[in-house]
């Protein structure tokens, strides 16, 4: 009798273990507040105000004055984008910020879209949303929302809002885009509380899609939106259709994974690696370690002492823009810290790297941008949502210049319903601004697929 | 067995014993012999090598003069800062962080007002005149220094020291401990030069890539050659410790001793052995119970610590021009940037107070005299470039690799950023005159405890030349 029952809970532990393992599991969140002071009793607002960005004389003038007010400091003679970004250079794009870039025209520009702001966890949140103007008969209208990074911007998608709004020749798909800014960066509100990680921007963005009406849609995101939209699949996986992704490090280095950095290049076939994996992931050591190194010195810092680093870059919009353009240079190629000028506008066009930074300088937001690492390192590497799988279809586009190289392998540890793996054949970190014409048949290809279904 | 075949045996075990014997004593001092021979092999001394830092192409000849210099400013310069601290941005800080995400804005408000309201400038310009400044060209930049001499007084011997600052220091940070130097110690008083690190300050910075430590010991061993001393002590914490090395392991017959508040030993498995097993058996290891108390616990002190301070080192080891751009425009960002650093690193707690403890241990006219010595001459990226151009090449650093020889003193303040034990201490610094745990103090000692540091150097001067 004994023995049964020992046996019959042995085997219905087992049961349940297994049970437990293949359960899927769902990220948990709590209510948040971001205000200043304690939450007010009344009842949340839940309006959505239209809002127009706007600049003004005084703005352009006080920028102007800093700008003149600049005190250059040669770069070493022989020194390129390697010691950051080259004084010398710096100058020539100032020049042309302050005589040639014209703001109101790029404000303008920016507000061809339609703005929003609407108040959810005590903070006011900035998005933008853009209805497709023209939807011909038989085509499907598919939600999405799209999240982007840091040193970005919701304006780094105007490339690309185009190429998902109008419809294509290619497929019957036409997208209707959500484009928020998260809290702390460009304009919308930054919390004014501690504790503000992706998982907590993730909730919120999913209030605001319901808050729109939306039941279901798609995610898109790279560097910060990548996290907050997989968080945002880990924390309603019935709610998010589809997660497109451009950029995915593995949250947790698994045996599976060392194993295939140390056998990977000489047994390829074993782990699925292709000629492009074994050029960009080897030799271990200068690709994996001394260049992450060379290149991670801003996280470092903005991880610990955000505050600090910040302060002088909201007041010197020349030290801002050396900061944040130093970015758009080098996770652009890394190569280009060999030129003289960082191959800046190899890629990209003045106007749009300055309207970017002009961003974050009107919104005054660079500290609290910063203030995102902290609280996303602060709890340590190891959270709940690093160590949860993600159940939801997904596509990652996978660019040659990207600032971290993740094989197939290594997506499929953390992405369980990895759909799509696309090597594209250029780009790097800022792809959706860089290639917006390839970001676009990637994700209409991902998103048919999954609609197909 | 026959008595012979019992006799043959017997002498063929002896021969093979004997000759196991003799193989185990001819490896054995065979690796005596050869242990003695590579070890005095070790090397000794760094190569002194040679360089040339200035604009363009180096000329034939070079001005070896050198030049008196005054600081000197302007009301146009007063006036730049003011309208550049009205123009600041504020962002709030978040409730409740106190200096936990670097320096609070609230309290930086406070300094900022005692900046544009109180703080005296010219003032200020007129106390740092109050040693004679000089400058002298060498290796093509224009080295600034001070030079102090003791009051002339019957029977007292007058001895050099060379005092070299760090990062963010400047030579400021010895005008308390100075007048303590120069006193009379029972028949010793101190000639006291204190350089400024070339991209400091008042130092020219160098224009080519590759200034490292090593660069400005040989630069600085040469003014003191200049100033014709051909022995002397020295005396260096930060920056100024590893330069002060550099210069013992290049000319260790010029170093009479070298004195340190920062120094680091040479990582080896011994040293990582006795930090697992000094937490339990500390004796064992040579620990003392001081050391007990300032290492562990290890993680939570070197490593979480470490990684939450060194941001700052990172990005100037890898980005300098882009980390120094915006805080050479903006003389807030300039303040809350070096700020910071004299709070936490004189107390690491002070990061839970809203104010950082700024004021504890030093006055907002100190504290922002050294901010205006760096915001004046433009050289805050100049001296995050010294980061680069010593951590660049790690691998390839002969200096790391070498111990140093000279009579040593080593001062361990409490709260200096890492604490290392005497064993420790003693992989690299082989010649350690006086090892003394101090009572108080972080990682700026001269300028917190000027008093302490200036008893614990006189001491050592003093074992050193039995004085």
């Amino acid at each position: 009798m004994f023995t049964e029952v020992l046996v019959a809970l042995a085997l219905g532990g087992l049961l349940l273990f297994i049970f437990q393992r293949n359960r899927k599991q769902v990220l948990k969140t709590e209510d948040g507040w971001w205000g200043p002071g304690a939450p007010p009793d009344a009842q949340e607002d839940v309006s959505i105000h239209p809002f127009q960005i706007k600049t003004s004389a005084e703005e352009l003038q006080d920028l102007y004055r800093r700008i003149d007010q600049t005190r250059p400091v040669l770069s070493l003679e022989d020194s390129q984008f390697n010691y950051g970004f080259n004084s010398q250079y710096l100058q020539e794009v100032v020049s042309y910020w302050r005589n040639d870039f014209d703001w109101k025209r790029q404000v303008e520009k920016l507000n061809q879209y339609q703005h929003f702001k609407t108040n959810i966890e005590g903070i006011d949140i900035h998005f933008l949303h853009v209805k497709p103007k023209r939807v011909p008969k038989e085509t499907e209208v598919v939600p999405i929302i799209m999240v982007h990074g840091w040193p970005g911007s919701f304006y780094e998608f105007y490339g690309l809002i185009p190429l998902l709004c109008d419809p294509s020749e290619r497929d019957n798909l036409v997208f209707e885009v959500i484009c928020p800014s998260i809290p702390g960066y460009g304009f919308s509100e930054a919390p004014h509380k501690k504790g503000f990680d992706s998982v907590c921007a993730a909730r919120i963005f999913h209030k605001l899609m319901k808050r729109l009406g939306f039941q279901q849609f798609y995610a898109h995101g790279g560097d910060w939106g990548w996290l907050v939209t997989t968080n945002m699949a880990q924390l309603e996986p019935k709610i998010v259709k589809g997660l497109h992704v451009n950029f995915a490090p593995p949250s947790k280095p698994g045996l599976s994974m060392v194993l295939s950095l140390l056998l990977g290049n000489r047994f390829p076939k074993l782990f699925g690696f292709n000629g492009v994996d074994i050029q960009r992931l080897y030799p271990c050591m200068e690709k994996q370690v001394v260049e992450p190194i060379k290149e991670t010195g801003y996280m470092h810092i903005q991880a610990t002492k955000p505050d600090t680093v910040g302060r002088a870059l909201n007041d010197s919009p020349v030290g801002l823009a050396a900061y944040i353009l130093e970015k758009f240079s080098t996770w652009t190629c890394n190569d280009f810290r060999n030129l003289e000028d960082g191959g800046l506008t190899r890629k990209f066009s003045l106007d749009d790297l300055l309207t970017n930074v002009m961003i974050y300088w009107t919104s005054g937001c660079i500290t609290s941008s910063m203030r995102f690492y902290k609280e996303n390192f602060a709890k340590g590497l190891y959270q709940p949502h690093s160590k949860m799988p993600v159940y939801v279809p997904t596509g990652f586009a996978c660019f040659p210049k990207e600032l971290m190289h993740t094989p197939k392998l290594w997506v499929k540890q953390k992405y369980h319903q990895l759909k799509s793996y696309t090597t594209m054949a250029r780009g790097g970190h800022f792809a959706a601004m860089e290639e917006p014409q390839l970001m676009a048949e990637d994700i209409r290809t991902f998103t048919k697929m999954i609609e197909e279904k | 067995m026959s008595l012979d075949k019992l006799l043959r045996l017997s002498t063929a075990n002896f021969s093979a014993s004997l000759a196991l014997l003799s193989l185990t004593s001819a490896v054995a001092i065979g690796g005596i012999l050869a242990y003695w021979v590579f070890r005095s092999k070790e090397a000794k001394t760094i190569p002194i090598g040679h360089g040339w830092w200035g604009k363009g192409k180096k000329p034939l000849s070079e001005d070896d003069q050198i030049h008196t210099f005054t600081i000197t400013t302007s009301d146009e310069e007063i006036k730049d800062l003011h309208a550049r601290l009205d123009l600041t941005r504020y962002t709030d800080p978040l409730e409740d962080s106190h200096f936990n995400f670097g320096f609070n804005s609230t309290y930086l408000k406070r300094v900022v007002s005692h900046w544009r309201n109180v703080y005296d400038w010219k003032k200020q310009v007129a106390a740092l005149n109050q040693y004679p400044h000089f400058k002298t060209k060498i290796e093509g930049l224009d080295v600034h220094f001070i030079r102090v001499c003791p009051p002339s007084r019957e029977n007292q011997k007058v001895v050099p020291l060379m005092l070299v600052h760090g990062w963010p220091g400047s030579f400021y940070e010895f005008y308390k401990i100075i007048p303590l130097l120069t006193q009379n110690h029972d028949g010793v008083a101190f000639e006291v030069i204190c350089p400024s690190i070339p991209g400091y300050g008042y130092s020219e910075a160098p224009q080519k890539k590759g200034f490292d430590s090593v660069a400005a010991a040989r630069i600085f061993l040469t003014l003191m050659e200049r100033l014709g001393f051909s022995q002397f002590y020295l005396h260096g914490g930060d920056w100024g410790s590893a330069i002060t090395t550099n210069m013992a392991q290049m000319k260790p017959d010029c170093v009479k001793g070298l004195h340190l508040t920062m120094f680091f030993p040479r990582r080896n498995f011994k040293m990582s052995l006795s930090l697992v097993i000094g937490r339990y058996l500390p004796f064992l290891v040579g620990f003392t119970r001081e050391d007990v108390r300032r290492i562990y616990p290890y993680f939570q002190k070197n490593v979480w610590q470490m990684l939450e301070e060194t941001g700052y080192m990172h990005i100037q080891a890898t980005k300098p021009d882009t980390a120094g751009c915006a805080v050479n425009n903006s003389p807030v960002g300039l303040a809350a940037y070096i700020l910071e650093k004299f709070s936490s690193w004189t107390d690491m707690k002070y990061r839970d107070l809203s104010d950082g403890g700024l004021e504890r241990m030093f006055t907002l006219d100190d504290l922002l005299t050294n901010v205006m010595i760096y915001w004046t001459t433009s050289s805050m990226t100049s001296s995050m470039r010294f980061y680069k151009e010593n951590f660049g090449n790690l691998i390839n650093r002969l200096d790391f690799k070498t111990g140093v020889f000279v009579p040593t003193g080593l001062a361990a303040f409490p709260n200096e950023l890492m604490h290392n034990p005497k064993v420790w201490a003693q992989t690299k610094y082989r010649n350690i005159y006086s090892y003394t745990f101090m009572p108080r103090g972080g990682h700026f000692p001269a300028f917190e405890e000027p008093q302490l540091l200036a008893d614990d150097i006189v001491q050592f001067v003093k074992k050193v030349g039995k004085i």
